[in-house]
């Protein structure tokens, strides 16, 4: 393996911060949404990094898993974010808080 | 034979059960013939069947009513002399009742209800007399309670007649109470509930538990017959039609307890301790009663209170172990006091439906006839020599005499005061109604025909039914006594002792009628005084048991329904529930809506959990 | 005995199929469902006939069944069929005809109506024969929830509150229920290898008195509460009066009854030990619930939480025949159960006329029902006075059983339980007289009793003077079960 396993978790741990930052931070759907996609390629990275690592293909076939998943979610969270668009004119969370007890 | 004596109670209940059913389907005079039929059928049936009960008597058993591990009851007849001569004087006075009235609730649109229930009252009558174990008893004991319910409340329209109705159910089923723990601890004991079969075995019985069952059995007795302290409920009864008093509160129901005690007499005389008490109720039931009836007002009022005083008579002669002397006042207070409660329902009619004896008087002139027809039923109950009444009560006080003892001879003076009272207030009610003019306004309302004549019979047989039990003394055989098997009974004293007992009688009689006489032949309006009033009210014994009993059952009631149930229990069952209302609104706080919040939650959540294993791996 | 035509089966999915048909009939016209149900309740009633009729009194079970079910838990379908159930069952299908001609002018959604009714029957039918414990379960919750909408949505006023009610009361009790027979049968099946929750087998089990007291108790929580036992009541009264009139009529006469049935089939020969520790308790909390029931009862002024409070004090009375534990008390605590139901069952079908008539149930505001409708309150009368136990009436034979059985083995409790029926006597007279005597109601609607109205009120007046005056056939059929129930659980 050309780079070691260490840089790769770090990258990777880099990455799903990076995500859940963005996650947290931001108020814009989309964002968070891109934030969500962020932290879910940096555990595919790791499943990618490891299946080289103990040479074995069942990481690789986890990660296409993950991306039909991905794909799947990115397309029905985008449909709900037009959707809730269309019903109050903004993306933004703050105003969504209809599942209030 | 069996087919007689199945008839003697199948026939009322027929016809009751007829009545109910169909009654008021069929023509108008229709009921009352089924209902009169069925009656003087039954009385035919127990003439038919007379003899067979001598000696041991007769047994019939129907079919098993309960059965269960040890515990057998049959539907079964023990048809013996002491219940032979009782099921001829029940249904006989019954006859002659459900003619009078025929004639009395002629015009009444409940005509159905009432023989209805007049006739199942004597089929439970007879089930009473004719059983022959205790459970089969109870059912007449209870049956005849609840005929007596129904029927005292008869014009229920008025509340105070169903109020009536309610109390002489509940007072009495306090009685009943006594009863069934003494049928229980009887079954316990012998492991038999059949009258002979206790009767049999009561000579292995230790003395306390034949005291303790016996007094239960007289509290029962009590209850039925309107002993002290059980009778409030009597004077109360008075709410019903007349011929309804007559049957039920004179002549055969409240005797129940008497005939119960003799039913059971060789239990019962195991325990003098229990003699002793059953007398004492018995003469002090027959003085208080005597006192109450000296102040009322209302005829049948005064001849209620008469009645418990009676009855006290009968439980006297069995305090004194005299079966015979109890039986005989049964029998002759029967007819006599049928006699006079019939009478004055013609009275009352007379006066225009007026039961109050200030507004009568003058009577004798708006009906001789009925007139002789009350005073020879007085004369009975006053104890005028030569009527049944005195020798009835005569051998019930020479018994108490012949005991010798100063208990017993305290009971004899008190027994002989009571004599003095009842003759004063028969007296009384005598001058009240008849002497004078009539007081009231109402024009009178003639008895019809049906009315009058069962009462000459009754006239008669209550004049002369002391023949039934003459003492020697008369050139009698005693015959009762013989029937009953009851020889120890007939008393044997000194000629000058019997005659010193009958003058005395005489002499108390005499005297009431004096008293009276001075001071009720002119009839004076007067204010009450604090005594009468006292009297009035039956020495206030509805306010004692208002304040003892009622009141205290009510307030736990209220204490039950408010506190505990809707307080306590409720308040528990409310409390969790708002506990888990109050806990479900405070986590909806943590539920704001907000994403980022949530977001929030799972990463720090998230962050627990890994330093939390962090941790665990680190120690 | 086992025959090859599984006839307990067919008693136990008529019912069930009658309420599918009840559906699909519903879709087409709404008022031949009333005729489904009553054709299906008439058919349970004269199979559960015939099945009393054609057993002669021996021990053991007249009819058995038994199928594999769910092989890998070891649940089987057992039913099985003795004198016991077979009384119970005919009295089951008895009652369900009533309470369909009871509910013969039901507007509301007539055909989920009926076929609830029937569904409930099913499932009281399969309490009386199941003989596994998971069938059992399923049953005994299969109870509660036809019951729950009949409250629920057919009720009156309060009715979604007293549905919740009755529904969290039994449902806790139920689930106690449920975490008792799963450790038992995990238990059994670690000390016998075989893992069954089959009645037999599960007696068998080994228990510590700890936990045979713990389990006692769980059973006990669901049974308690169906009776229901004084202090766990307070869900009745409410299901009561808020129920339509065939809600009461087979909650006093089938689900209370399931209660008992299961103590003494399940709760008792399983823990014996336990239970007859537990008797002078049981028997604490049956006399305190006779009284209570009975004083709380004189004060209500609802009929129809008058009735229910009565039927909580008589069923104290079954229990305190229960804690006897002899042969004449509970033969006596059985008939009384038989007698009650019949006569419960008539006074609130009675109640249901009145207040159809007067449009109350307000004891102030009735009163001289008998001037205007002499022949309802003459049924009222006599249902009455057999509630009140007036002896030749149905409820005094179950009674004066009890007390006998009682006084043989504690002649104290049998004094003060006599006691209580001069307080059933109070209550009672005070509900007859401010509704039949007196002079202060003048009713809408003057009409006495129509047919459809006899037709339910004289089989039971029949039932009440037969059962008063000749109980025996139903205490022959009871003498084997209960005496073989009574040495299962070993006799003091």
């Amino acid at each position: 393996m050309i780079v070691p396993m260490e840089h790769l978790l770090i990258l990777a741990t880099l990455l799903f911060a990076l995500g859940l930052g963005c996650v947290l931070v931001r108020r814009n759907l989309i964002m968070i949404l891109i934030g969500v996609e962020i932290m879910i390629n940096s555990v595919g990275l790791v499943l990618v990094g490891a299946s080289a690592f103990w040479q074995q293909v069942d990481g690789q076939i986890m990660v296409l898993i993950l991306m039909a998943i991905t794909a799947a979610e990115v397309a029905i969270g985008l449909a709900l974010v037009v959707y809730l668009h269309q019903q109050k004119k903004s993306i933004d969370v703050g105003i969504f808080d209809e599942m209030r007890g | 034979m069996d087919i007689l004596l199945t008839l003697i109670l199948l026939l009322p209940l027929a016809g009751g059960v007829i009545n109910a059913c169909f009654g008021n389907r069929m023509p108008r005079p229709a009921p009352v013939f089924i209902a009169s039929g069925a009656v003087i059928g039954s009385f035919l049936a127990c003439l038919g069947s007379f003899t067979v009960a001598a000696g041991e008597g007769y047994r019939l058993v129907l079919f098993t009513w309960l059965k269960s591990g040890d515990f057998q009851a049959d539907i079964g007849l023990l048809y013996d002399p002491l219940a032979a001569i009782m099921a001829l004087m029940v249904t006989g006075v019954a006859s002659l009742i459900h003619l009078y009235a025929a004639g009395y609730m002629e015009d009444d649109p409940d005509q159905v209800r009432f023989f209805a229930l007049l006739n199942l009252f004597v089929f439970a009558m007879l089930t009473i007399v004719l059983a022959d174990n205790l459970l089969l008893l109870f059912l007449g004991w209870e049956g005849v309670g609840f005929c007596s319910y129904g029927l005292i409340g008869f014009w229920y329209r008025k509340t105070e007649n169903a109020d009536a109705g309610r109390k002489a159910f509940i007072v009495t089923r306090t009685g009943d109470l006594f009863f069934t723990v003494a049928l229980l601890w009887l079954f316990a004991i012998f492991g038999t509930v059949s009258i002979e079969g206790i009767n049999a075995g009561v000579a292995d019985l230790d003395l306390t538990t034949a005291t303790v069952i016996s007094l239960l059995l007289l509290f029962g007795a009590c209850g039925k017959s309107a002993q002290v302290p059980l009778m409030s409920w009597l004077p109360d009864a008075m709410a019903g039609p007349t011929p309804v008093s007559a049957l039920i509160h004179a002549a055969t129901m409240v005797t129940a307890g008497v005939y119960l005690l003799c039913r059971l007499f060789p239990l019962v005389s195991l325990s003098p301790l229990a003699l002793a008490v059953i007398a004492l109720i018995g003469i002090a039931t027959a003085f208080y009663a005597a006192t109450c009836a000296l102040a009322q007002n209302e005829i049948k009022r005064v001849l209620a209170y008469s009645t418990m005083s009676q009855v006290g008579y009968m439980f006297l002669a069995v305090g004194l172990g005299s079966v015979s002397a109890a039986m005989f006042h049964l029998l002759t207070h029967a007819f006599f006091k049928a006699l006079l409660f019939m009478t004055a329902g013609c009275l009352i009619n007379l006066a225009g439906h007026e039961n109050d004896i200030r507004r009568m008087g003058g009577m004798r002139q708006r009906s001789p006839l009925v007139f002789w027809l009350f005073i020879a039923g007085l004369l009975c109950l006053a104890g005028a020599p030569l009527t049944s009444g005195f020798f009835s009560k005569d051998l019930i006080l020479a018994t108490a005499f012949a005991h010798g003892d100063p208990f017993h001879l305290g009971l004899y003076g008190l027994g002989v005061a009571t004599a003095a009272l009842t003759s004063l207030y028969c007296f009384r009610l005598a001058y009240l109604v008849f002497a004078g003019d009539f007081r009231g306004e109402e024009l009178p309302h003639e008895p019809n025909s049906l009315m009058l004549w069962p009462l000459y019979p009754l006239a008669i047989i209550g004049l002369g039914a002391g023949l039934l039990n003459l003492p020697h003394l008369f050139a009698g055989g005693s015959w009762l006594s013989g029937w009953l098997d009851r020889s120890q009974d007939v008393l044997h004293l000194s000629l000058n002792t019997e005659y010193l007992l009958i003058a005395a009688a005489v002499a108390v009689f005499v005297l009431g009628w004096l008293v009276a006489g001075l001071r009720y032949r002119k009839y004076t309006e007067h204010q009450p005084s604090l005594v009468s009033r006292f009297l009035l009210s039956g020495w206030r014994v509805d306010n004692v048991f208002d304040v003892l009993l009622v009141q205290p059952f009510r307030n736990i009631g209220r204490f039950c329904s408010q506190g505990v149930e809707i307080g306590l229990i409720e308040g528990i069952l409310n409390g969790a529930a708002r506990g888990c209302t109050d806990l479900g609104s405070r986590l909806r706080g943590f539920a704001d809506g907000k994403v980022s919040a949530y977001l929030q939650g799972l990463v720090w959540g998230f962050v627990l959990i890994i330093g939390w294993f962090l941790l665990r791996a680190l120690i | 005995m086992a025959t090859d035509f599984p006839l307990l089966s067919l008693l136990l999915f008529t019912p069930l199929a009658g309420a599918l048909l009840c559906l699909v009939a519903g879709t087409v016209n709404t008022s031949n469902v009333r005729w489904v149900a009553l054709v299906t309740a008439g058919a349970v009633l004269i199979l559960s006939l015939v099945l009393c009729l054609i057993q002669t009194p021996t021990a053991g079970w007249l009819l058995y069944e038994d199928y594999s079910w769910i092989e890998a838990f070891g649940i089987r379908y057992t039913l099985g069929l003795d004198g016991l159930s077979s009384i119970l069952i005919l009295l089951t299908a008895f009652l369900q005809v009533l309470a369909v001609l009871v509910s013969w002018q039901q507007k509301r959604a007539p055909a989920i109506f009926f076929a609830l009714l029937l569904i409930l029957e099913t499932a009281a039918i399969g309490v009386l024969l199941a003989l596994d414990m998971i069938l059992f379960y399923l049953f005994w919750e299969l109870l509660l929830i036809p019951m729950f909408f009949l409250i629920g949505v057919w009720g009156y006023q309060r009715r979604f509150y007293a549905a919740v009610k009755f529904f969290l009361f039994t449902l806790i009790g139920s689930l106690c229920l449920l975490l008792a027979v799963i450790s038992l049968y995990l238990l059994h099946g670690d000390q016998t290898g075989t893992y069954t929750f089959a009645l037999e087998a599960l007696k068998q089990t080994e228990l510590s008195a700890t936990q045979e007291l713990v389990f006692f108790l769980c059973f006990m929580a669901a049974f308690v509460v169906k009776v229901p036992l004084f202090p766990f009541h307070s869900w009745l009264p409410d299901a009561h009066a808020e129920g339509p009139a065939a809600g009461s009529v087979d909650l006093a006469g089938l689900l209370l009854k399931t209660g008992v049935y299961g103590m003494i089939r399940f709760a008792f020969p399983l823990f014996p030990d336990a239970a007859r520790n537990a008797m002078p308790i049981l028997a604490l909390l049956a006399l305190v619930g006779l009284f209570y029931a009975a004083w709380v009862a004189f004060q209500q002024i609802d009929i129809k939480r008058i009735v229910a409070y009565s039927s909580i004090s008589h069923m104290g009375f079954v229990i305190l025949g229960l804690a006897a534990w002899n042969q004449t008390a509970w033969e006596g605590s059985v008939l009384l159960m038989v007698n009650h139901a019949v006569t419960t069952a008539g006074l609130f079908a009675v109640v249901a006329m009145i207040q159809q008539r007067t449009g109350t149930r307000n004891l102030d505001q009735l009163g001289g029902l008998w001037k205007s409708h002499p022949n309802m309150s003459a049924f009222f009368l006599l249902f009455c006075m057999a509630s009140l136990g007036l002896p030749g009436l149905a409820n005094f034979a179950g009674e004066i059983l009890i007390l006998i059985g009682v006084f043989a083995v504690k002649p104290l409790w049998a004094i003060v339980a006599v006691a209580g029926v001069l307080f059933s006597a109070v209550y009672t007279l005070r509900l007859v007289q401010e509704t039949l005597w007196g002079n202060n109601c003048e009713p809408h609607d003057k009409q006495d009793l129509v047919s459809r109205e006899w037709i339910i009120l004289i089989p039971l007046a029949v039932l009440v003077v037969l059962l008063g005056c000749y109980p025996q056939p139903v205490l022959d059929l009871l003498r084997e079960p209960v005496s073989s129930l009574l040495m299962s659980g070993g006799l003091p």
